[in-house]
């Protein structure tokens, strides 16, 4: 008897802590001492905006004259229709790309652009789905469409730098370099649907600059 | 002989008709159905139906310009049509920031009729729908039921009987015991009852430590923490439904430290285009208060200060950061780093977040804990293969075996870069 009111007690218990500690747990855990835990330093995602008032020279802004690391050589065309008309004489810097840059080149283009654009350059990535997905414009058929294939590598870039219609800027995801890559490996792959080899029409350039893929 | 070629001359005659009324019809109604695939492949990346993008809603474009003629001539050469002085279309066009129309000279009559016609078939999606979406509801409803009410229930029922049983038990032993003579003791109160006490101590001891020792491994540790954020984003309706790569918006992973925060151009790449939710999964709280997608949608514009009634073009500058709340931290005297793990470790997303595929609202998986680390680091193999990363060690481990490089003196630390002044100065 009291062995079978001791289970049952204990059970009943058991039971209530578990239930208990089943929440939605909306504040973070509890520390104690949390030595070493805070940087001195200000690190990323910290509040910034009360740095001024401790007499810290803070700029969220990169240093006026400076340019970040591979985006040597600024673009110098504009985001209007001058610049986009002029992107057809820029060419790629880059030399062609070898089996593995170009397979660099396609991992960026599946993340960044085949949501929209479709992983076989179709226009009609998952967000597309033949206006089931939640995009409401279609995405340009990049390879199949004679208006999309005419245009030159420069064009590519200009757009994916500055976006075109309801596609918006790809500089702050790609950097100049993977621009490029992800240019030419859209021409790559017009090339081998139609048969015509464009980079015959890319000058090889400095083939001493390697491309990194980092 | 003679009738019998004029026969086969009219049985000829009426073939080639028919097949030209054939030919004819069949490519008539070609066109017809062609409608929706010429728009989409013409007019879709810039026009929908019932939506402003880059270019006006189409419907009812008919009625708008009124003269089948001006209309026709407007969709083959917008530029002639402005240049001839057309007042209407001058104003659109003015109205429409000036950006300008592809030309569609190649486009035949009947395809233009054919494309018109799908745009008037093409029923407005604020007219109905609302059935489907009442039934979405109770569904999903009934999906997030929760058993703790159950169990609890269950378990006070099984309470009582066993209370029941215990008193019937002893009421037995009572009568049995009356029936032989045997003289019942005193009943003791179940407080003063030794049996009692000595089984609420073990319970309170057994329950005090397991809430202690929980208690004290979980201090400074998060697990399970799932902040409300300002901005309601369902990682399962970006990434888990629609399929967009991780480092589509989390791009820092691959390159640095930290993984990265989307900043709101990335954010706007689809919400420029994207301003309602109308997915067929309806989204829910953990708390299970359904929420309306499209004004979580209208927060993020109240933060990119983009407002599509006053201009279609935003201006990034206006934007202010969302001030999500941080759901994983390190603390400082650990070094950790994104682009080690999912560069040179190939390491999946999902091994330390979870399935954030399937998260509507994001909650920390893993506790971060150094036993957490280190049982990985223990069990994790290096991946060698077509890994620039590690190739270096491939290459020492030839040329130690092709004698390129001296064996006595081996591989030096200098060699995998011991010198290098980052690896003490950081």
């Amino acid at each position: 008897m009291k062995k079978l009111a001791f289970i049952s007690s204990f059970t009943f218990a058991a039971i209530m802590v578990i239930s208990c500690g089943g929440d939605v747990q909306r504040e973070p855990g509890r520390t104690y001492m949390p030595d070493m835990a805070e940087s001195r330093a200000y690190e990323t995602y910290k509040d910034h905006s009360n740095l001024s008032k401790k007499g810290v020279s803070y700029n969220n802004e990169p240093v006026t004259g400076t340019v970040s690391r591979g985006e040597e050589l600024p673009y110098h065309l504009l985001n209007d229709s001058t610049g986009y008309n002029a992107s057809r004489s820029v060419v790629n810097p880059l030399p062609r790309l070898n089996q593995i840059e170009m397979t660099e080149a396609e991992r960026l283009y599946l993340i960044n652009c085949a949501i929209c654009h479709g992983s076989n350059l179709n226009g009609n990535g998952p967000l597309y789905k033949d206006g089931q997905g939640p995009y409401p414009a279609k995405p340009a058929t990049l390879v199949g469409d004679p208006k999309i294939e005419a245009l030159p590598d420069g064009t590519l870039f200009h757009v994916i730098t500055y976006g075109k219609n309801l596609m918006g800027s790809y500089a702050a995801q790609l950097n100049r370099k993977q621009r490029w890559m992800v240019a030419q490996y859209i021409k790559s792959k017009q090339s081998k649907s139609t048969g015509t080899n464009p980079m015959a029409a890319i000058p090889q350039g400095d083939t001493t600059r390697s491309v990194t893929t980092k | 002989m003679t009738r019998d070629r004029r026969l086969t001359k009219t049985l000829i005659k009426t073939l080639i008709l028919n097949l030209v009324i054939l030919i004819f019809s069949f490519s008539n109604s070609l066109y017809a159905q062609n409608g929706q695939a010429l728009f989409s492949q013409n007019c879709a990346s810039c026009h929908a139906v019932h939506k402003d993008l880059t270019g006006p809603a189409l419907a009812g474009v008919e009625e708008r310009w009124g003269d089948k003629d001006r209309l026709y001539a407007w969709i083959r050469n917008n530029q002639a049509v402005l240049k001839s002085g057309d007042k209407y279309a001058n104003e659109l066009y003015l109205k429409w920031n000036k950006t300008p129309m592809n030309l569609f000279p190649n486009l035949k009559d009947e395809e233009i009729a054919s494309i018109l016609t799908y745009i008037k078939s093409v029923p407005d999606p604020k007219a109905g729908g609302n059935a489907a979406g009442a039934a979405g509801a109770t569904a999903g409803q009934q999906d997030g039921g929760d058993n703790t009410l159950l169990y609890g229930i269950l378990t006070l029922i099984l309470a009582v009987v066993a209370l029941i049983l215990l008193q019937v038990n002893s009421n037995l032993k009572k009568l049995s015991d009356e029936k032989e003579h045997i003289p019942s003791l005193e009943p003791v109160p179940f407080w003063r009852n030794k049996a009692y006490i000595a089984m609420f101590t073990i319970l309170l001891f057994c329950i005090g430590g397991y809430l202690t020792v929980k208690g004290a491994i979980g201090l400074g540790r998060s697990q399970g923490y799932q902040p409300e954020q300002p901005i309601y984003y369902s990682h399962k309706v970006h990434a888990g439904t629609n399929q967009i790569s991780c480092l589509y918006c989390h791009g820092g992973a691959q390159e640095s430290k930290h993984a990265n925060i989307p900043s709101l151009n990335v954010c706007m790449n689809c919400h420029m285009a994207i301003n309602e939710y109308n997915g067929k999964e309806k989204i829910y709280k953990e708390d299970g208060t359904e929420v309306n997608g499209t004004a979580e949608i209208q927060k993020l514009y109240k933060y990119a200060g983009y407002d599509p009634a006053v201009s279609k073009v935003w201006d990034p500058n206006k934007a202010k950061p969302v001030e999500w709340v941080r759901i994983h931290n390190l603390p400082d005297h650990v070094y950790f780093n994104h682009s080690q793990h999912v560069k040179a470790g190939k390491v999946a997303c999902q091994t330390c977040h979870g399935e954030i595929q399937k998260m509507d609202e994001v909650h920390q998986f893993s506790d971060l804990s150094m036993g957490w680390c280190i049982n990985c680091h223990r069990t994790t193999q290096v991946q060698f293969k077509e890994n620039g990363f590690y190739s270096i060690y491939q290459k020492f481990h030839e040329d130690l075996q092709n004698g390129k490089i001296d064996k006595e003196k081996g591989i030096t630390v200098e060699k995998i870069g011991g010198t290098e002044c980052q690896k003490c100065h950081y």
